[in-house]
C-alpha cells in the first residue's frame, strides 16, 4: 500500500486491459484514470493535472503514440512502455521519447508492483 | 447420502451405472476423487452426469461445475439422455460469448494472475454454501492454464482436492488427455483413474479402471456403451464369478448308439465342442440334445450369428425336430446375433442374464467363426474362454459349434485355437468310401469318462438322426479318404 494515493494514468486502446489494469493499480492502492486511444489520451492531458505515472500500452497505436509519449513526459509524468513483444526497436523509440522503461506482456504483477512503487515514490519525493 | 457398505468399512456412492459399480467393487469411495480420462465425444461428461443424477435421486446435493461447457447446453444434452438433472446445481465458469464479441480477451498479465483468483473464489464459495455430496468438475485440465508451472498447477490441485473432500465432497474430474499435454499428475493425485478408449472407433468404447486406491476392482477393459438413456458398462465376465453346487449328470441325445458312442452323452457344467465342415449336421446334432432336454422340460437357447431362425426352423421341421413347439413351450429359444450388435462384453451379459433369470441348461453358440466376425472387440479366446467358463461353474452344458474349413482331407479339431476349452469333442466327416459319400461321426475327448474310440455312421433324414454301428475294417478315416483294410494288402 502506498502512503499516498497518487494518480496513474493507463492508456491502451483494449478495454479489458484497461479494466484489469485499474483494478490491479487500485488493489495496490493507486487511484488511476484511463485513456482508450489516442484524442481520449489528449483529451486527459489537456483536463488531468495531478497524474504521477503513465502507463502507456502501445500495441495497435500508430505512430502518433510517440509524440503522445514525450508530451507525457514533457509534461513531468514519469512514463512506463508496455510492449506486446521484445523489440529492439521499441526500446529505443520508448527511450527516445522519454520512457523510464519498457515492459513486455504478460506483465508479471509482482514486478509491476515494484515498478510502480518506486516510480511513484520517486516522483513524490520530487514534489517535496 | 446414498452410500453402500461393503466388506471394507470404507463407505460407498453409487456411480448411477451399474456395470461401473460391479467393477469398482460397490462404486466411489466417499470423499475421495476419481479422474475420467478419454479424448473428445468419449462419454466422461455423461458418465459424471449420471455420477450427478444418481445422488440428486436419492436426495443428495449434487454440483456440476463447468469450465468448459455453457449450463443450458448441459441441460439440454442431459434431457436429450433422459437423465433428470433438475436437481443438480450448476456453477458455471465457462467463457460467455461476450468474451469473444466484446473484446474480452486480454493480454495485459497471464491467465494464471487474473483468473485464478476469481475462479478460485467462485468455486470455494459455492461448495461452501452449498455443501454438495457429489462434485463434477469438468474438464479439470482447463485448471493447468491458470497455473504459472507444472510445479504450481500440482501443489493447487492436490490442494484443491483436499479442500474437497475436508467438506465431505465425492469428487469426478475429468481429464482431456494428449500426447502434448500428459495428464501424469494428475493421475498421481486422484484416489482412481477411470480411462474411456475410443481407439478402435465409438461403436468400440471401453473403460477400464487403472487405480482404485482402498479397495479392489475388475481389471482389464469392459465395454462402454452411450446409449439413449446414458452409459452403460459391460463388465468383462470373469470365470471365477460363480460357482453353482450342481451334479455332473449326464445329458442323453435320446439316440441309443449316440449315447453308446458318447458312453452315457455330454455332462452337465461341461464344454461340447462339435467340429466339422460346412453342410456335415453340427447344428443339427446340437438340436438333438436340445430336443431330448426339452422333453425333461429343461430348457435350451441357441445363439446362432449365421443362420436365420427361421431357417434352424424350416430345417428342424425336415428332420422331425419340434423346435416349433418347443419354443411354443418354451424349452427352446433362438436368438438371432445380428453382426456388430453386441461387443462381446455385452453378448456375455446377455447370456449371463438369461442363464440367472430362465435357469436355462443348455446353451449353443453357433459358431466360433460367427462368434469372432458378429461381436465387436478383440480377444476372441479369452473372452469365449470367460463366458464358457462362467457357463460351466453355473452347471450349463455348452455346445459350441465349430466349422473347419477343409472338407476332407487332414483332420484339425478347430481353426479357432479354443479346443483346450473343450471337454467333449465330437467331430463330424466326410468320407469317401468306395465312389460314395458318406458321413461318420466320432468322439475324440471325454473328459469326465470313457468313450467309444470306433467311428459310426452318421445321417440325417426326415425321421432325425440316424447313427450306424461302429466303422470297421476302415484305415485313415481321419484323412477323410479311408480304405477297407482288405482293400489296402
Amino acid at each position: 500500500m502506498y502512503s499516498i494515493s497518487p494518480r496513474v494514468l493507463a492508456i491502451g486502446k483494449n478495454g479489458r486491459n484497461l479494466e484489469i489494469l485499474v483494478a490491479f493499480l487500485e488493489a495496490q492502492g493507486c487511484s488511476s484514470i484511463t485513456a482508450k486511444g489516442l484524442s481520449a489520451l489528449d483529451e486527459k492531458l489537456k483536463t488531468e493535472s495531478d497524474i504521477a505515472l503513465a502507463l502507456v500500452d502501445i500495441t495497435d497505436f500508430d505512430d502518433g503514440i510517440w509524440q503522445r509519449c514525450r508530451a507525457i513526459h514533457e509534461k513531468g509524468i514519469r512514463l512506463l512502455v508496455i510492449s506486446p513483444r521484445p523489440c529492439t526497436e521499441t526500446q529505443t523509440r520508448s527511450t527516445m521519447h522519454g520512457a523510464r522503461g519498457v515492459l513486455v506482456k504478460p506483465l508479471v504483477m509482482r514486478e509491476l508492483s515494484a515498478l510502480v512503487r518506486a516510480l511513484l515514490a520517486e516522483s513524490a519525493a520530487s514534489f517535496q | 447420502m446414498n452410500i453402500q457398505t461393503t466388506n471394507a468399512p470404507l463407505a460407498r456412492l453409487t456411480t448411477g451405472i451399474a456395470g461401473l459399480d460391479e467393477i469398482t467393487g460397490g462404486g466411489f469411495i466417499a470423499q475421495r476423487s476419481y479422474l475420467v480420462r478419454g479424448g473428445p465425444g468419449s462419454g466422461k461428461s455423461t458418465l459424471g452426469l449420471q455420477f450427478l443424477a444418481a445422488g440428486v435421486a436419492t436426495g443428495e446435493t449434487s454440483l456440476f461445475i463447468t469450465l468448459e461447457e455453457p449450463e443450458a447446453r448441459i441441460r439440454q444434452s442431459a434431457e436429450v439422455r433422459g437423465i433428470n438433472i433438475h436437481g443438480v446445481e450448476i456453477l458455471d465458469i465457462s467463457p460467455g460469448s461476450e468474451f469473444f464479441t466484446d473484446g474480452d480477451t486480454y493480454d495485459i498479465f497471464s491467465p494464471e494472475e487474473v483468473d485464478r483468483v476469481p475462479v478460485t473464489n467462485q468455486i470455494v464459495e459455492k461448495v461452501k454454501t452449498l455443501k454438495p455430496v457429489r462434485v463434477f468438475l469438468d474438464p479439470m485440465t482447463q485448471f493447468r492454464y491458470l497455473s504459472s508451472d507444472a510445479f504450481q498447477f500440482r501443489k493447487q490441485a492436490l490442494s484443491f482436492l483436499r479442500f474437497l473432500a475436508e467438506q465431505g465432497c465425492t469428487t469426478v474430474l475429468t481429464s482431456e488427455m494428449n500426447v502434448s499435454q500428459p495428464d501424469d499428475d494428475l493421475q498421481f493425485m486422484s484416489d482412481g483413474v477411470l480411462d474411456i478408449d475410443t481407439g478402435k472407433g465409438a461403436s468400440q468404447r471401453t473403460i477400464a479402471v487403472t487405480k482404485f486406491r482402498g479397495s479392489d476392482f475388475h481389471a482389464g477393459t469392459h465395454t462402454l456403451k452411450l446409449c439413449a438413456t446414458g452409459i452403460d458398462v459391460f463388465p468383462r465376465l470373469l470365470p471365477i464369478e460363480q460357482k453353482t453346487d450342481f451334479i455332473y449328470e449326464s445329458i442323453s441325445s435320446g439316440i441309443p448308439d449316440l449315447d453308446e458312442l458318447l458312453q452315457g452323452g455330454i455332462e452337465r457344467g461341461t464344454v461340447t465342442i462339435i467340429t466339422g465342415p460346412s453342410g456335415v449336421g453340427k447344428t443339427t446334432l446340437g438340436l438333438q440334445f436340445m430336443k431330448e432336454a426339452a422333453g425333461r422340460g429343461e430348457r435350451s437357447v441357441i445363439y446362432s450369428f449365421e443362420e436365420e431362425s427361421s431357417l434352424m426352423l424350416k430345417r428342424c421341421d425336415d428332420i422331425g425336430i419340434p423346435a416349433r413347439s418347443m419354443i411354443k413351450q418354451g424349452s427352446l429359444q433362438i436368438r438371432k446375433v445380428e453382426p456388430l450388435q453386441y461387443s462381446q462384453d455385452e453378448f456375455a451379459r446377455l447370456v449371463r442374464e438369461d442363464v440367472e433369470k430362465n435357469n436355462t441348461q443348455i446353451v449353443m453358440l453357433d459358431s466360433t467363426a460367427g462368434f469372432a466376425l458378429s461381436l465387436r472387440g478383440d480377444e476372441m479366446q479369452s473372452r469365449i474362454h470367460a463366458l464358457t467358463k462362467y457357463l460351466q461353474n453355473s452347471g450349463v452344458a455348452v455346445i459350441i459349434i465349430n466349422e473347419v474349413s477343409a472338407v476332407t482331407g487332414d483332420f484339425q479339431i478347430t481353426e479357432a485355437g479354443i479346443s483346450y476349452l473343450a471337454d467333449n469333442v465330437i467331430f463330424l466327416r466326410f468320407l469317401e468310401v468306395k465312389g460314395q459319400m458318406r458321413k461318420a461321426i466320432g468322439v475324440l475327448k471325454k473328459r469326465l469318462g470313457d468313450f467309444e474310440k470306433t467311428l459310426r455312421d452318421f445321417e440325417i433324414t426326415r425321421y432325425g438322426i440316424k447313427v450306424g454301428k461302429p466303422l470297421t475294417g476302415l484305415r485313415g478315416i481321419l484323412t477323410g479318404n479311408p480304405e477297407f483294410e482288405s482293400l489296402s494288402h
